[in-house]
């Protein structure tokens, strides 16, 4: 195809894109979805998701076995009723675009991320089988995302800021409780996108193009549209939280301090900061087998669909930019997320180290 | 009744139980409908070979036909998944060319109608009592049950509120820079936070106040007969069929 | 055979405040018994507390001859048929049939089907068994939910304001239905019309209990009536009138035939006098 066709096609798709936002046609809401459906995934991800899932899904029931009574079932429904409810509302950002609400932070903060990741999956449950919002298959990748990473990092970065910054906090819902909040609510919607965002890209480079989303279209919209989005997440989690604690704070009990000082190996696992380091990591560790198959396969994909490109007539309209598009945006994205895995990670063991010291 | 944004478009929920009792579709147990459009939906999401994913999607659309499930509202679910769907074709068209991007709108258009056939073809408890019977940990479908009754209870609430509100006035919230009006909106959805789970408590306590002991067991009766076989059976042959095809065709 | 006996029950709150204090009551087969007070006087606590929805109390409470305790609540309450003021509370499957249903099936009981025609058919639900209950009005809403708990055969009745809410053909069926049955029943209202016609006697309970008997006794027996808040009957009210005028009433009535009775024999002592 020539520069010009090639051009006007890349115009025409932009002007029809805007059209339809702001003529309210469709919403970005819609545009980039978290929620999965069949047949986008290369299926070795989504089957890598669903084992993922089940493993992490087996962890929570039997933790949860002893952590909640019958008496507290109403309550988790309710708030997870909650989140689906305002998951299903949009929310005006200006400009005509407008976000939606993912809650993982929010359950997660209300009621420790191992209820909130059964709460989270009752969710996306209810929205597959009930609406068609994602698929089976693909149910596994969309539960690690949404139920398993958002949760996870929220309270964990939640847990890990709140006692520094709220140092000064007098009342139980502070300016800094405020922040950590925010930035907890924040990080899950970024992380969770970008897991879906390597999910595609993945699949796209693996299936040479047969699956997923190619890295130039991905990351921009999935991740660089959510990263906006998370900012909504951060104000309305942090508001809804101020509400219902300071407010009416015997609606959902805070999570009780610990109070036994268990000795040794366990005293550590038993302090929240060690389990938020864990929770953060393992929602990083979650990626890894998302690299692992790119390195394995991913090479081998690209030139497949380089070659096709190539040999196709009047098939592919961009050849060129593609192989540099990928590798750039595959490593800035590990890059990112290798500093922000750090980062955190210091953070929890260095508070870990002060607390067995102080022990001493 | 539930009025969901499923991204953006309105889906009647409650009007999807209304549909749910004339069919046949609705009368099967819910078990051989869960594993028949399982098993479609696997074989369908390994197809690459685009004459095999628009024999898929014939098939899907054919289910749909025959399901009576009014097709109008049929539509209007797939639109609102469409937007997605199409970014994904677009892009692969744009960068892997037309057939390929062919396949992916015609692969996963061929799944999410067969799920929405599903959905809108099962009656709810239905559903969830067919997934506890396919060994479905206890607390999720509890939690499945509950929350749905709770989504019910929400959506009143919050209509009855917005309502109430309106009547005095309000007007903002439009943009999350309204800051008068994002508070007034987030007081409102902690009340009716903490409305619910006042009434949700009381609904529990009605629950076990009949026995209920928090396991959904044994409350439909289960029939596995001929008419699920006989779907379990088609759908099975046509999904193997499809990925044996697939197999034959790349190595 | 004593279905409900209550000694000396007391409880309170979690933040300290007390709910209930000194209450001794016992229902024996058959009766039915209104618990009457104002809004906080404790009634719905009570029957909450009966049917094993509040621990720890203080006192005893047995039901059908079982202590009620934290093991035991499960097995009471399959005696206890609580009915719950708001019946959107209640009703719960998506058809009423289910859902009158749904008590039978839990407790597993013998012969559902057959209990839940005869539930709804007393209740005079039958012809809505397949309709869906969010849609029903709220007086056929409570009709339905009476038929729940009727389906599981309870030993006694709680029933929590039965007439809240319902206009006067619902109440007036509702009243006629409770009237009609010979199940053992413990209500709490402050509904006193209703009383009238479907107690047997009354409990006045204001936290602690104020008095006991027939509700004409009481109406007559000064103002214990209105000092607990609470309002007599219309007609009761009309004949205290009477007899503060110096007319002569032996006995207070309460319901509509008694009243007309009462107005009868005066009349024609009336007549016999000119």
């Amino acid at each position: 195809m020539s520069q010009a066709r090639v051009r006007a096609l890349q115009n025409g798709i932009n002007i029809g894109l805007r059209f339809c936002i702001t003529k309210r046609v469709i919403r970005i809401t819609e545009l980039v979805e978290m929620h999965i459906p069949d047949g986008l995934m290369d299926p070795v991800i989504a089957l890598t998701g669903w084992i993922e899932f089940l493993v992490v899904a087996a962890v929570a029931l039997f933790l949860v076995r002893t952590r909640v009574k019958d008496k507290d079932l109403p309550r988790i429904a309710v708030l997870s009723a909650g989140v689906f409810v305002a998951q299903m509302l949009n929310f005006p950002i200006g400009g005509g675009t407008t976000g939606h609400l993912v809650g993982g932070a929010l359950m997660a903060i209300m009621v420790g991320p191992v209820v909130a990741i059964l709460g989270m999956t009752v969710i996306l449950l209810i929205q597959g089988l009930m609406f068609g919002d994602g698929g089976m298959t693909a149910f596994g990748l969309n539960a690690v995302n949404m139920a398993v990473i958002a949760p996870l990092t929220g309270w964990g970065v939640y847990t890990l800021i709140k006692p520094i910054v709220s140092r000064k906090d007098e009342k139980p819902f502070g300016p800094g409780t405020a922040i950590a909040v925010a930035a907890g609510a924040w990080a899950s919607v970024f992380l969770a996108a970008a897991a879906c965002a390597a999910e595609l890209v993945v699949s796209y480079a693996i299936s040479g193009g047969t699956y997923g989303i190619a890295a130039t279209v991905s990351v921009p919209a999935m991740l660089g549209y959510h990263t906006v989005i998370a900012v909504g997440e951060a104000i309305i989690t942090a508001g809804v939280l101020a509400y219902v604690w300071s407010i009416s704070p015997g609606v959902f009990a805070r999570e009780p301090v610990a109070t036994t000082k268990a000795e040794g190996l366990r005293g550590i696992l038993h302090l929240k900061t060690t389990q938020a380091t864990i929770a953060v990591l393992i929602a990083f560790a979650l990626a890894l087998p998302l690299y692992f198959i790119y390195s394995a396969e991913g090479a081998d994909g690209l030139e497949k669909t380089m070659s096709d490109a190539e040999v196709e007539e009047g098939g592919a309209v961009f050849s060129s930019p593609f192989s540099y598009g990928e590798n750039y945006f595959a490593a800035l994205f590990a890059g990112i997320l290798g500093f922000v895995v750090t980062a955190l990670a210091a953070l929890g063991l260095l508070r870990i180290l002060q607390g067995v010291k102080a022990a001493d | 009744m539930i009025v969901a944004h499923v991204r953006g478009h309105r889906v009647m929920a409650e009007g999807l139980d209304e549909h749910a009792k004339s069919s046949w579709l609705s009368g099967l147990d819910a078990r051989a409908k869960l594993i028949g459009i399982l098993a479609f939906v696997v074989a369908t999401s390994l197809l690459t070979e685009t004459r095999l994913v628009l024999a898929s999607l014939a098939f899907s659309v054919a289910f749909a036909a025959l399901s009576q499930v009014p097709p109008g509202h049929l539509a209007r679910a797939y639109l609102s998944a469409l937007p997605f769907i199409l970014i994904a074709s677009v892009s692969v068209f744009l960068f892997a060319g037309y057939e390929r991007g062919l396949d992916m709108w015609a692969r996963t258009s061929s799944c999410v109608l067969a799920l929405l056939v599903l959905a809108s073809g099962t009656e709810t408890f239905e559903l969830f009592a067919g997934l506890r019977r396919l060994r479905m940990p206890a607390i999720i479908t509890t939690l499945l049950m509950l929350t749905y009754k709770y989504i019910l209870m929400m959506s009143e609430e919050l209509s009855r509120m917005t309502v109430a509100r309106k009547a005095r006035g309000f007007a903002g919230g439009r943009s999350l820079l309204d800051r008068r009006g994002i508070k007034v909106i987030s007081y409102t959805a902690g009340m009716v936070f903490v409305r619910s789970a006042e009434r949700a408590d009381r609904a529990f306590d009605a629950l076990t106040a009949r026995g209920f002991d928090k396991d959904m067991r044994g409350w439909r009766r289960s029939k596995i007969a001929a008419p699920e076989l006989s779907f379990v059976a088609w759908f099975v042959t046509v999904s193997v069929i499809l990925m044996l095809l697939q197999l034959g065709v790349s190595p | 055979m004593r279905v409900l006996e209550i000694e000396n029950l007391g409880f309170s709150y979690e933040d300290g405040t007390v709910a209930l204090k000194g209450l001794s009551l016992v229902l024996d087969e058959g009766e039915k018994v209104a618990v009457i007070g104002p809004n906080g006087a404790g009634k719905s606590t009570l029957l909450h507390l009966i049917a094993g929805f509040r621990m720890p109390f203080t006192g005893e409470v047995r039901v059908h001859g079982k202590r009620l305790d934290p093991r035991s609540a499960g097995a009471v309450r399959r005696d206890v048929g609580l009915l719950f003021q708001d019946p959107d509370d209640q009703l719960f499957m998506p058809t009423v049939e289910e859902d009158v249903a749904f008590g039978p099936v839990n407790l597993k009981l013998d012969d559902v089907e057959g209990r839940v025609a005869k539930a709804m058919r007393s209740a005079g639900v039958d012809e809505m068994a397949k309709r869906r209950p969010h849609r029903l009005s709220h007086g056929t809403k409570k009709r339905v939910a009476i038929a729940g708990i009727l389906a599981m055969d309870p030993k006694v009745l709680l029933l929590d304001e039965p007439t809240s809410g319902l206009d006067p053909r619902s109440r007036a069926e509702l009243i006629s239905l409770l009237k009609g049955t010979k199940r053992t029943m413990l209500m709490a209202t402050h509904d006193l019309d209703a009383v009238a016609e479907v107690a047997d006697r009354v409990l006045i309970l204001n936290i602690s209990p104020v008095a006991e008997g027939r509700l004409g006794d009481i109406a007559g027996r000064g103002s214990v009536l209105e000092d607990a808040g609470l309002e007599p009957p219309q007609l009761t009210k009309v004949f205290k009138a009477l007899e503060d005028k110096g007319f002569e009433v032996d006995r207070l009535p309460t319901t509509m035939d008694q009243a007309v009775a009462h107005l009868v024999r005066l009349l024609e002592r009336q007549r016999r006098g000119e």
